[in-house]
């Protein structure tokens, strides 16, 4: 999936948000915010999905704005996100809720646009040097996708086996990091130490490729019990071979995957357990981070506090995954099961 | 009297007409269109592909054509990047990029000129070639931190409310003006574009125009992955990506013929405000990128018939004076 393969964060150590006493903000509903959420590109689930959550906020803050979702074309990206960014400061927006797929192209936009009183709020993929951006809105920290993946690996094998890795391409940085984070969450907890990892494979983020790639993950390892895939094109192609060559009851799949395309393979049992963060949450906290600056409710200063309607409270912190910038942390993972994966896949 | 009801029938005259209604329908539109933040907004989101379809006016007239440009930009602004990375300071570095632009005009052209082939297959073939070459430089991460005097010249206005990038253009489409029409280059050009048989027959030094033709081009587009460069203050291998349809949307929109001998300046410039204008006006009304690429892909399928609505218009108006 183009989500998770793009942001370019760097691992770093969970580091906890500093405790500073002081009232959390509320966001006061009902004032003329003028959004625009920007995802990288149309036309992909997870950003209409952030979508539905930041439609969710703006109906209940009754905000008399508008809310306008859109973006460029995938071929367009860069430059029509510069564009997008661009006129939405023309036009005098409060606040752009942006999903960087610039890198640090879009900073003098950015720039330009706070300048004009447009506010940028980044969330799912920051700007990398943090310059022209209020904060960022965190998925999830990556330290605990390294936990999460080792906890799932061990309720699925009992503790005990062998398991293998299909990835992206060896290259994705985001991929490398969730890995080493779980070999890392391998490494320091005594009761993952009968979980054996065997292989490590890549499936270029290609269906095709990764199914052949989970097949011969099969023949190679006979006793392979597990194959663990932190990207959402693997994790489906991998539990669509075991299924197609009745593998199911001996090598299960899990990892990270959206719950609409992994519902049937929860509900048959080639992958009991995957996991992913929220998007509608995603939108729903991004929308809120936005509304309370505009609205000047909160500062972006690092130990502010502020509420954010039924998602709960939450504090600004320095970034420890870039030299300089805000963030709010949303956490934590959800990990389906056949209990909640068909809620998840409407 | 004859000579201005001529201008004004011309497709010169259509593309004028169809720019004010454009104008006109988006001031109605939004408030913010003709405000001057806005109008300089307008070019300079654009300015690079504009600057490159100067040139790539001249080389489609002269019966060429060059796929390789936005590929160009990109290997400049990602060479600019990585001599900057390598500590080579950027006053010593641009010079050296337009450098390698201009090589890359003559590594098009020894295959165009001197071997015989066709320029859509060798510039197809460097499109892909330089734009590997910008990915092996930069790969994916982002190389930034230009210095503040070279960010400066693509963010920040250099005279009245005017960036350097603009400035540079109108100057540039002036040049492109007198050279390509008021000069005896400009007529070998077209000429040439016309007919390359009777070109030959008159002396005309074909390949050293054509050389000239394409070495102009590239050097140009590395200007302007240059002043990209400048304008994002930040670089990375997919810089310009795609940029080479909108560019030939523009020039084949202007009126210049697909298959070489005619086309002005004036029809490009027409053409490169309409398409902007275009652009702008359907963001402003938050129109998706997928209805924009829409509205541009129908934009092209309707220049690349430009020769036939040119003869259309003409014969409708003309009829007149035919029959009397």
């Amino acid at each position: 999936m183009r989500h998770l393969t793009l942001s370019a964060l760097a691992v770093a150590a969970f580091c906890g948000a500093p405790a500073i006493a002081q009232d959390a903000a509320t966001a006061g509903p009902g004032q003329a915010v003028d959004m625009v959420l920007l995802p990288k590109f149309l036309g992909i689930l997870p950003f209409d999905q952030a979508h539905r959550g930041a439609q969710e906020a703006h109906a209940e803050l009754g905000n008399p704005g508008e809310l306008l979702y859109t973006g460029p074309t995938p071929e367009n990206s860069v430059a029509g996100q510069i564009e997008i960014l661009t006129t939405a400061a023309s036009q005098g927006r409060d606040v752009v809720l942006l999903s960087n797929n610039a890198g640090d192209q879009i900073v003098p936009a950015a720039q330009a646009a706070q300048e004009a009183g447009t506010r940028v709020v980044t969330w799912d993929s920051p700007i990398p040097s943090g310059e022209g951006e209020s904060l960022f809105v965190a998925q999830v920290d990556f330290a605990e996708i390294g936990v999460v993946m080792a906890d799932m690996a061990h309720s699925i094998m009992d503790g005990e086996g062998q398991f293998a890795i299909l990835s992206a391409t060896p290259d994705a940085a985001n991929q490398n990091a969730w890995i080493a984070a779980m070999q890392a969450a391998l490494a320091a907890d005594e009761k993952y130490a009968g979980l054996e990892l065997v292989d490590t494979v890549y499936g270029d983020d290609q269906s095709e490729v990764s199914y052949n790639r989970a097949l011969a993950l099969v023949d190679a390892h006979p006793d392979l019990e597990l194959i663990m895939a932190p990207t959402s094109v693997g994790i489906v192609a991998a539990a669509k071979a075991m299924q197609d060559e009745g593998l199911c009851d001996r090598v299960k799949v899990s990892g990270l995957g959206v719950p609409a395309e992994m519902v049937s393979y929860t509900l048959n049992g080639c992958a009991p357990q995957f996991a992913l963060w929220s998007f509608v949450d995603l939108g729903y906290l991004a929308y809120y981070v936005g509304y309370l600056l505009a609205t000047g409710a909160i500062e972006a200063a690092e130990g502010q506090t502020f509420e954010a309607g039924r998602m709960g409270t939450y504090t600004i912190e320095r970034d420890p995954t870039r030299d300089n910038g805000l963030r709010v942390l949303m956490g934590p993972f959800t990990v389906y099961t056949a209990e909640n994966v068909e809620a998840a896949a409407q | 009297m004859t000579a201005l009801r001529e201008r004004l029938t011309s497709w010169e005259g259509f593309l004028l007409l169809v720019l004010v209604l454009l104008y006109a329908w988006n001031a109605l539109a939004s408030p913010v269109f003709l405000t001057l933040g806005n109008q300089v907004n307008l070019f300079q989101l654009s300015i690079e592909k504009v600057i490159v379809a100067l040139a790539m006016t001249f080389v489609i007239i002269n019966g060429e054509i060059d796929l390789s440009v936005a590929s160009v930009m990109g290997l400049a602004a990602c060479s600019f990047g990585w001599l900057h990375g390598a500590g080579v300071p950027a006053a010593a570095a641009i010079p050296l990029v337009l450098l390698l632009g201009l090589a890359c005009g003559g590594f098009n052209a020894f295959w165009v000129v001197r071997v015989g082939l066709p320029s859509l297959v060798v510039t197809l073939a460097t499109m892909i070639a330089f734009r590997g070459l910008a990915r092996v430089l930069v790969e994916d991460r982002g190389i930034g931190g230009f210095p503040a005097w070279f960010n400066a010249l693509g963010q920040k206005p250099l005279i009245g409310p005017f960036p350097f990038a603009i400035l540079l253009f109108f100057a540039m489409a002036a040049l492109a003006w007198v050279l390509l029409h008021r000069t005896v280059f400009g007529r070998q050009v077209t000429v040439i574009g016309a007919s390359r048989a009777v070109a030959e027959y008159s002396g005309v030094d074909v390949g050293r125009v054509k050389t000239a033709v394409l070495v102009a081009s590239s050097g140009v587009a590395a200007l302007a992955g240059l002043l990209f460069a400048a304008r994002v203050g930040a670089v990375r291998g997919d810089v310009a990506l795609g940029f080479e349809l909108d560019i030939i949307t523009i020039v084949l929109l202007g009126g210049v013929s697909i298959f070489g001998g005619v086309g002005s300046v004036t029809g490009t410039v027409l053409a490169i405000l309409i398409v902007l204008s275009l652009r702008n006006g359907m963001a402003l009304a938050n129109l998706t990128g997928h209805i924009q690429s829409g509205v541009l892909g129908v934009l092209l399928i309707l220049s690349v018939m430009v020769p036939v609505f040119r003869g259309w218009f003409q014969r409708v108006l003309h009829r007149p004076e035919a029959v009397s």
